[in-house]
């Protein structure tokens, strides 16, 4: 059988050194890396559009932007801080830690992994060029229909949000599939599932979630996208369209989006916690249950986000009854990780007291939530600043606390260096503290009256003081990021190196050098256990209970890759050459309308480049192997 | 442990406490005009009470929950660097049961409440008296108010009566909105294409705040509105009130304003819904109105905006923004972009885009409105009601001014519609009156078809021989 020959154009990348090495690099740390550095650079992006936005609203009646530039600004902050930092930054994690926590030398696509990556940088770039072209979105970011139409929001922004998002919901579902894939098929011999550490259980749920969510968003983008590039009505009352139609679309794709959110978090949290409790995690089994579950329930709770749009009391009663299950399982995760500290041996460093932050906040967050679980109660709160308080506990106390709880664990892992221990503590209580301010007083501000999504505010309602106290708390937040900067170039350049295993950890990803070789495991480890690698290290502590003989555990011997040589899949540069044609061609749909210079003819050229560039890519990827001969 | 060692200076612990600080420094004033507590009727005080239950039985899990976490940190962490193994428990099936069950019956006591009210909850309750209905309609961003039947139409200030239900029946010309008023109720967004219904009763008197609080756009901050609740007697008599002529203007500015106002502004702003006719026709003037906005938004110079019948009782001005007086006025009308950004009257008047608006106009338009009030009840009997002694010409220019003047001028400009003037020589009678009363079979090329039908119903047989007179004469 002779191979069909494709024009190469590029030479395949062999340099493991540079920038074009990177760009063609199919290794799970390094795109873990890339997702990290490019959501911590969104963050603060994000966090800047906050701070503005807090400056504005720091006295009433302010006018340091306009209203036209805060509604740019609230609906770019949330659109970011959800699909180019939570969403990325947990990717970050699965990229770095999921083969490594199950054994493995690297994800089951390589090279799907790298299109992920580099197809959620080009949609994060082009979402962010609005700024520079006409007007960044201006909707929400939950971009309420009819608004979002081409009557009420012409110009580009919002079409730049619309096509952005599909952009970027391409990248989540390669990467869903892909972890997926991944964790059911690649884990080492002996790990059964639930022999499987909480953090892979929780991306394994939240890569379910993700392929499951994002058709349902793409459908409705698409449909946006439509009503305003080619004027058809899918969301337009006034040609039979319905606006409440996007609701349930966005919703039914957005309440599982906010387990996607904080499953990750919660997963690092139930790492964290027996590591530093020196305990195993209280009740695996129903941590693990729980979390499917949340996953599962996730999706029959959609329409507590619309208990004000007048669905009728059957409709508001049965989706009040399944949200206030859901807080169940929510509870129960919280209590079983009290009971991993309980009777424990805490060590208090920066990862801890991040994961002890996480379910103090997050308890908060969880117990405002019941109270809007109820559509009587939640008729007062709805878009008002107690759902801002509400959904900033279970986010930012949740999910962000949680994120750098894995930061600081998995650090000296990553980089081979530990991040210091005092300004991390300082960083910490700063974040805790400076949160709490901001979004504490947010609760008082909703009960009292005061709408979300307000350019300014009138005198005299009472909001003055609430608002003056959370622009406070958002410059000490601000500040406790810069801590955390400037805590992580002075680890990088200091020498100091960390060990393989400096936590006295549970997981597999501990036994191995840090930083990781580019293989992982020298030898594919053989699972025995739930915590694998604290049993071998603590054999006197593995009881009948859990199912394995309580003999001494040693690592098997036998290369189970076969004894050759390690085969790892090569470079390629063809991930990020379809990323780049099909992010153009996506583009392209901003120019459908313009006539060729000349001409009267409509001609989609941008996005005619677009389709040539990703088949070139698409080609090319298709023709090479996935490991060139003599390659390693 | 002891009170002492906990409190020992340099324990970080303390800090566990700060978060809290923001709960003591931010009372919550219940005084505050759109606080959600505080409330003045049944449906904002049982939202109200439900919040007080589920928020105890919160404090109560938030001090046990919490408590057992800071507890069990305090406790329990590493004294030194003891790397001793603690005992190692995977869990205990008894009481993760325990933790399972306790919510769910946590969440049950909630859950039957809430289901009971949410049904209880649903429109006005049949057996409290008649239930006054009144029609609402959001735009970007100000509300068109209507008491249906009571040929009664205002904007942004809803008089309702202390003591009896009042059922909102809510629309919207443009986007989604909804319609809040904490103190009587929770909100209700109002859909486009849709009609939504709420019910709510104010049990005192009061001016209660509203605000939109879906977010519509540019000027969503500044959509807000009052409820007036006043006693039923005060109320019969506003409704009275906003079927009387207004007072005869009396300063120089006023007289001069009006004309001012007739020229400049008379196209989207009704002052006549005090007449029958005019205030039947308002909501398919407005949506006229609308429609030709919509049909060439680009170069549009009309659009639907609020009527401003009787507008000088008004206690607020810009959709609830400001207490309305002579300056909040004057500072209005001289740049509304400036009060309100976004607002559509500075794009689209022609004085805005002409720049031709004087300091003098804007004192005299500022006077003219303040001037707009109703005469009192015993002057209506002297005014003329029909006015036998006055001729068709008279009665057909009345009727127009109520019904046919926001889209039509009597020059040759045109607003929505064709201008009128020489309109005698442009067909016979037969002509003009299935154009007024057809509209749809004699459309003027280049004018959409946007006139509504039923203007054969608004006007009697005689009105529309007055009308043809008046129209002929132009």
């Amino acid at each position: 059988m002779t191979t069909i020959a494709f024009p190469t154009l590029i030479s395949r990348p062999t340099s493991y050194t540079g920038l074009w090495s990177w760009i063609g690099t199919v290794d799970h740390k390094r795109i873990g890396t890339l997702y990290g550095i490019t959501a911590f650079l969104y963050f603060l992006v994000g966090g800047i559009e906050a701070l503005v936005i807090r400056a504005q609203l720091a006295q009433a009646e302010s006018d340091l932007v306009s209203p036209e530039v805060f509604n740019q600004l609230f609906t770019m902050h949330g659109t970011t801080m959800v699909f180019l930092v939570v969403m990325p930054m947990s990717a970050a994690f699965f990229n770095w830690m999921v083969p490594l926590l199950i054994g493995a030398r690297d994800v089951a696509f390589p090279r799907l992994n790298a299109f992920s990556y580099w197809t959620f940088l080009a949609g994060s770039i082009f979402l962010n060029l609005s700024f520079f072209l006409g007007g960044a979105p201006n909707a929400g970011w939950f971009g309420y229909a009819n608004l979002t139409g081409s009557t009420y929001s012409p110009g580009d922004g919002v079409t730049f949000w619309a096509l952005g998002l599909s952009i970027l919901g391409v990248a989540s579902l390669a990467a869903s599939f892909n972890f997926v894939v991944t964790i059911l098929n690649m884990r080492a011999p002996g790990m059964g599932l639930m022999k499987m550490p909480v953090f892979v259980w929780m991306a394994l749920v939240t890569n379910i979630l993700l392929a499951l969510a994002m058709p349902v968003i793409a459908v409705a983008l698409v449909q946006l996208s439509l009503d305003r590039v080619w004027d058809t009505n899918f969301f337009n009352p006034a040609a039979g369209g319905d606006p409440v139609l996007w609701q349930h679309l966005f919703w039914l794709f957005g309440h599982p989006e906010v387990y996607i959110l904080i499953l990750p978090a919660m997963g690092i949290v139930s790492e964290v916690l027996p590591v530093f409790s020196r305990k195993p995690l209280f009740g695996y089994p129903a941590v693990v249950f729980a979390g499917a579950v949340i996953g599962f329930m996730g999706w029959f709770v959609w329409s507590h986000h619309m208990f004000t749009v007048g669905l009728g009391p059957a409709t508001n009663s049965a989706f009040a009854i399944s949200t206030m299950l859901i807080a169940v399982p929510t509870g129960v995760k919280i209590f079983n990780w009290i009971g991993t500290t309980w009777g424990g041996k805490l060590n208090l460093n920066t990862s801890m007291l991040f994961s002890l932050g996480f379910i103090g906040m997050f308890i908060i967050g969880g117990l405002s939530g019941v109270s809007h679980a109820s559509p009587p109660t939640d008729a007062q709160q709805q878009d008002t600043y107690y759902i801002v308080a509400h959904f900033h506990y279970v986010l930012f106390g949740g999910a962000i606390l949680g994120l750098f709880s894995g930061g600081y664990y998995w650090w000296p892992k990553m980089t081979g260096k530990r991040l210091g221990e005092g300004l991390g503590k300082l960083h910490f209580w700063l974040m805790l503290i400076g949160f709490n301010l901001t979004f504490g007083p947010m609760h008082w501000l909703g009960l009292n009256g005061m709408p979300r999504r307000i350019a300014t505010y009138a005198d005299g309602l009472g909001w003055e003081m609430s608002n003056a106290i959370a622009s406070a708390g958002a410059l000490l937040l601000a500040i406790s990021v810069l801590i955390f900067i400037i805590n992580v170039i002075r680890t990088i350049s200091s020498t100091q190196e960390a060990e393989d295993d400096p936590w006295d950890a549970r997981t597999l990803e501990w036994s191995i050098p840090s930083p990781p070789p580019a293989y992982n495991f020298a030898r594919i480890p053989q699972v025995k256990s739930l915590d694998d690698f604290w049993y071998t290290k603590h054999p006197e502590l593995l009881h009948d209970e859990q199912g394995v003989d309580a003999e001494v555990h040693e690592p098997v011997e036998e290369d189970t890759h076969g004894g050759g040589s390690i085969h790892l899949p090569s470079m390629s540069y063809y991930p990020f050459v379809l990323s780049i044609g099909m992010v153009i061609a996506i583009a392209g749909f901003m120019q459908i309308n313009v006539e060729l210079p000349g001409t009267n003819i409509q001609f989609p050229w941008l996005s005619a480049i677009g389709i040539v560039i990703g088949m070139w890519g698409l080609m090319g990827w298709s023709m090479e192997p996935v490991t060139e001969e003599g390659g390693h | 442990m002891n009170l002492r060692r906990l409190l020992r200076p340099g324990r970080s612990r303390l800090l566990l406490l700060i978060p809290f600080v923001p709960a003591l420094l931010v009372a919550c004033n219940k005084e505050d005009a759109q606080s959600t507590f505080g409330t003045s009727g049944p449906i904002a005080d049982t939202q109200a009470d439900l919040f007080i239950f589920i928020f105890w039985i919160a404090v109560v899990v938030f001090f046990l929950v919490e408590g057992a976490l800071i507890y069990s940190i305090l406790k329990f962490r590493r004294r030194g660097s003891d790397d001793s193994i603690p005992a190692q428990t995977h869990g205990n099936n008894k009481l993760e049961v325990i933790w399972t069950i306790i919510p769910v019956l946590i969440l049950i006591a909630i859950a039957i409440p809430t289901v009971k009210v949410i049904y209880d909850q649903d429109g006005p309750p049949s057996d409290q008296g008649p239930v006054l209905e009144i029609n609402v309609r959001a735009h970007q961003w100000w509300w068109e108010i209507e008491y249906p039947g009571q040929d009664v139409v205002t904007a942004n200030e809803i008089q309702i009566p202390v003591g009896q239900w009042v059922n909102f029946v809510m629309n919207s010309d443009d986007v989604i909105h909804s319609f809040w008023v904490p103190k009587l109720a929770g909100k209700l967004d109002i859909i486009p294409g849709d009609v939504r219904e709420l019910a709510m009763k104010a049990d005192e008197p009061g001016f209660y705040f509203g605000q939109c609080a879906e977010f519509c756009g540019e000027a969503h901050a500044k959509m807000r509105f009052r409820v007036n609740a006043v006693p039923p007697a005060e109320f019969n008599e506003w409704m009275d009130s906003m079927r009387r002529p207004p007072v005869e203007l009396v300063s120089d500015d006023a007289k001069a304003g009006q004309t001012t106002f007739a020229a400049n502004c008379s196209s989207c702003h009704a002052t006549n819904t005090w007449q029958g006719p005019a205030a039947r026709n308002e909501r398919t003037r407005l949506a006229g109105l609308r429609s030709a906005f919509l049909d060439n938004q680009e170069d549009a110079t009309v659009i639907a905006a609020p009527n401003l019948t009787h507008f000088g009782t008004r206690q607020t001005l810009g959709a609830g923004l400001i207490d309305l007086d002579m300056d909040s006025l004057m500072e209005w009308i001289a740049d509304p972009d400036d009060v309100k950004e976004g607002n559509r009257m500075k794009d689209l008047a022609a004085p805005y885009r002409n720049d031709s608006l004087s300091s003098d106009d804007v004192r005299q338009l500022a006077a003219y409105l303040l001037e707009l009030k109703p005469v009192d009840a015993d002057a209506v009997v002297d005014a003329p009601s029909g006015g036998s002694e006055r001729t068709a010409v008279e009665r057909g220019a009345a009727a127009f001014a109520g019904s046919c003047s926001g889209c039509h001028s009597t020059g040759s400009n045109p607003i929505v519609g064709p201008g009128l003037a020489g309109l005698s020589t442009r067909g016979d009678d037969a002509y003009i009156k299935e154009s007024i009363v057809n509209p749809g079979a004699v459309v003027v090329e280049g004018f959409p078809n946007a006139m509504p039908p039923g203007f054969d119903s608004t006007f009697s047989a005689e009105q529309i021989d007055d009308l043809i007179a008046y129209l002929k004469s132009l």
